[in-house]
């Protein structure tokens, strides 16, 4: 699996005979250890830096929270693990992103495959302005991984997946803007998770929704794992504690602390990161 | 916590603003209703059905059917013509430009929409009419109000691509779409209706200029040919300038018919785009009561 996935990445899937449910069931077997790792990963934009040289391993399938106060840096290195900043004026990175043993950002590397390898779901829920079940499929169809015929069936799986279909299986054609904020973004999700992923980004995906919403999309999310490798933006600490195995903290571009999520959030080793998860600094 | 004379100076202010807006309002809306009660007050009591299928020409001055066809012909074209370049141009400005090419790009655009119609047609004239030798036509009307009207449709597709919300792009392109599935999915749909509206305002422009079409596409009486070139074509705003001052019995309420017709024309084409918004907001950001 890490030869076809480098080599998917590389040269694009084979789009002629792919089959979804097989894709599938492939990614599930795959048992990498840590499919994602930064090695002195700086960031910057023109003149300034905002990441200073982040070494960081993602161990699969769980889930790692990066914590850290506003302007430290993390959606910035979340954006840089499936190259969203490439179209950022000024944007030049130092150090590498290497999934499954390929430096992303390598020449030969697609971004457009890679993206559909590492999702990636918003702060605010940001359907597509078309129907429910077409915003679940799009991702499918820009990539050519289901025959049309096959696109209902699709978008009802992954809306059962994320725990929505019971609430809107007769609305498949209305439009997403008439669900609920939480409902949105479970959408979102279901968006993202068809195309296959093998590492999915969150940037504070729970950030604009109420506390019933942000327990749905919490259970979603611990229930992806182990399938699925999560990266987790979060300001919100407790929700870091409820969900993630591992946790880092950002300061000022610099990674302070990583480990478990436990040894980092409740008895960590720097006075910067105590002071953070302790209240006295945010 | 306010003074008497504080909270009076604010009641005053907002009833002078509603006056002022209220005004306003009436400065566009009784010009249109005057325009309208004055052409349809003219024409009315002279119209007859068969004005719309008789050619014009003879003592009563014929009817408009001819006109009628070479100004939908004229504004089928222009749609076509300036519709692809101006939807293009826009698509190029908001999307793929260099910022600094596309400074330059704008200021030409602007500077051409605000050179006056009749040079243009003067230019159409000289060059394409004359110099090319494509006489009297259509291809020669349709490059002059094409290159008139480009520079509306492209700022407005430029203007509603720009409006559309970041998240949308960011949404196609975390999932791993090209540009153009980013463009065609996420950003032209919701971008449609200030793109349909910017296009519909430069056609009802270009079906109401008289100018530059005389310089351009002559005058006939009889329908439009297949032929692009050396084949005048008619159209209404000719008879509403001609007819007016003919010496002719009707022939004054032949302009005011053709008047009539022209505001018909432009109001099916302000219809077509309302439907075609309608069509195009059903899965909008701003619709949450879109759908079944």
């Amino acid at each position: 699996m890490t030869q076809s996935l480098a080599s998917d990445i590389t040269t694009g899937p084979n789009q002629g005979d792919f089959d979804y449910s097989q894709k599938r069931i492939d990614d599930a077997s795959s048992q990498l250890q840590v499919p994602l790792k930064t090695i002195d990963l700086s960031v910057g934009f023109s003149h300034s830096t905002i990441l200073n040289e982040i070494s960081l391993s993602f161990p699969k399938g769980t889930i790692t929270a990066l914590v850290g106060p506003t302007g430290c840096g993390k959606s910035t290195f979340l954006r840089t693990l499936n190259r969203m900043n490439d179209h950022v004026r000024g944007f030049w990175h130092k150090g590498s992103v290497v999934l499954d043993d390929v430096n992303i950002y390598d020449k030969s590397v697609d971004p457009l495959v890679l993206r559909r390898n590492v999702g990636m779901v918003f702060q605010r829920p940001n359907p597509f302005p078309m129907s429910i079940k077409d915003n679940v499929v799009s991702g499918v169809k820009a990539h050519k991984l289901a025959k049309r015929k096959d696109l209902l069936a699709i978008a009802e799986s992954q809306l059962k997946e994320v725990g929505l279909y019971d609430a809107i299986a007769d609305r498949m054609d209305d439009s997403p803007f008439r669900l609920s904020g939480g409902q949105q973004q479970l959408l979102c999700l279901a968006r993202a998770l068809a195309v296959g992923p093998e590492v999915l980004l969150l940037d504070e995906p729970t950030a604009s929704l109420d506390p019933v919403s942000t327990s749905s999309v919490e259970s979603l999310i611990s229930a992806l794992v182990p399938k699925l490798t999560i990266v987790i933006v979060t300001h919100n600490l407790a929700q870091a504690r409820r969900i993630a195995q591992h946790a880092a903290f950002f300061f000022n571009g610099e990674l302070v602390e990583h480990g478990l999520a436990a040894q980092v959030l409740e008895d960590p080793e720097h006075e910067t990161t105590a002071q953070f998860v302790t209240g006295r600094m945010g | 916590m306010f003074s008497k004379s504080h909270l009076l100076r604010r009641k005053i202010l907002d009833k002078a603003m509603w006056a002022l807006a209220t005004f306003s309002l009436v400065c566009i809306v009784a010009p249109l209703a005057w325009l309208v009660w004055g052409v349809v007050g003219r024409a009315l009591p002279h119209w007859n059905w068969s004005l719309l299928t008789t050619k014009p020409g003879g003592a009563n001055g014929g009817g408009l059917s001819t006109l009628i066809v070479g100004t939908l012909v004229i504004t089928a074209g222009v749609a076509v013509v300036a519709g692809i370049i101006g939807i293009g141009s826009g698509l190029y400005l908001s999307e793929l430009c260099p910022e600094g090419k596309g400074k330059i790009l704008r200021t030409a655009s602007e500077v051409l929409s605000g050179v006056p119609a009749i040079v243009l047609g003067f230019l159409g004239y000289t060059v394409l009419v004359v110099e090319f030798k494509w006489g009297f036509s259509l291809g020669a009307a349709l490059v002059v109000l094409s290159i008139m009207v480009v520079p509306y449709i492209a700022k407005a597709t430029e203007v509603a691509i720009l409006q559309v919300p970041t998240a949308f792009r960011e949404a196609a392109e975390g999932l791993g779409m090209t540009r153009w599935q980013t463009l065609r999915r996420a950003v032209l749909k919701p971008a449609a209706p200030g793109i349909v509206t910017g296009l519909i305002i430069a056609l009802a422009i270009a079906m109401g200029e008289t100018a530059p079409l005389l310089y351009t596409a002559g005058a006939s009486n009889n329908f439009p040919t297949s032929h692009i070139t050396h084949s005048p074509v008619g159209f209404l705003t000719y008879a509403v300038w001609t007819d007016y001052n003919q010496p002719l019995a009707g022939s004054a309420e032949l302009s005011a018919t053709a008047a009539v017709l022209l505001l018909v024309i432009v109001l099916m084409l302000i219809l077509l785009s309302r439907l075609v918004i309608r069509v195009s907001k059903k899965y909008s950001i701003n619709n949450s009561h879109g759908g079944r």
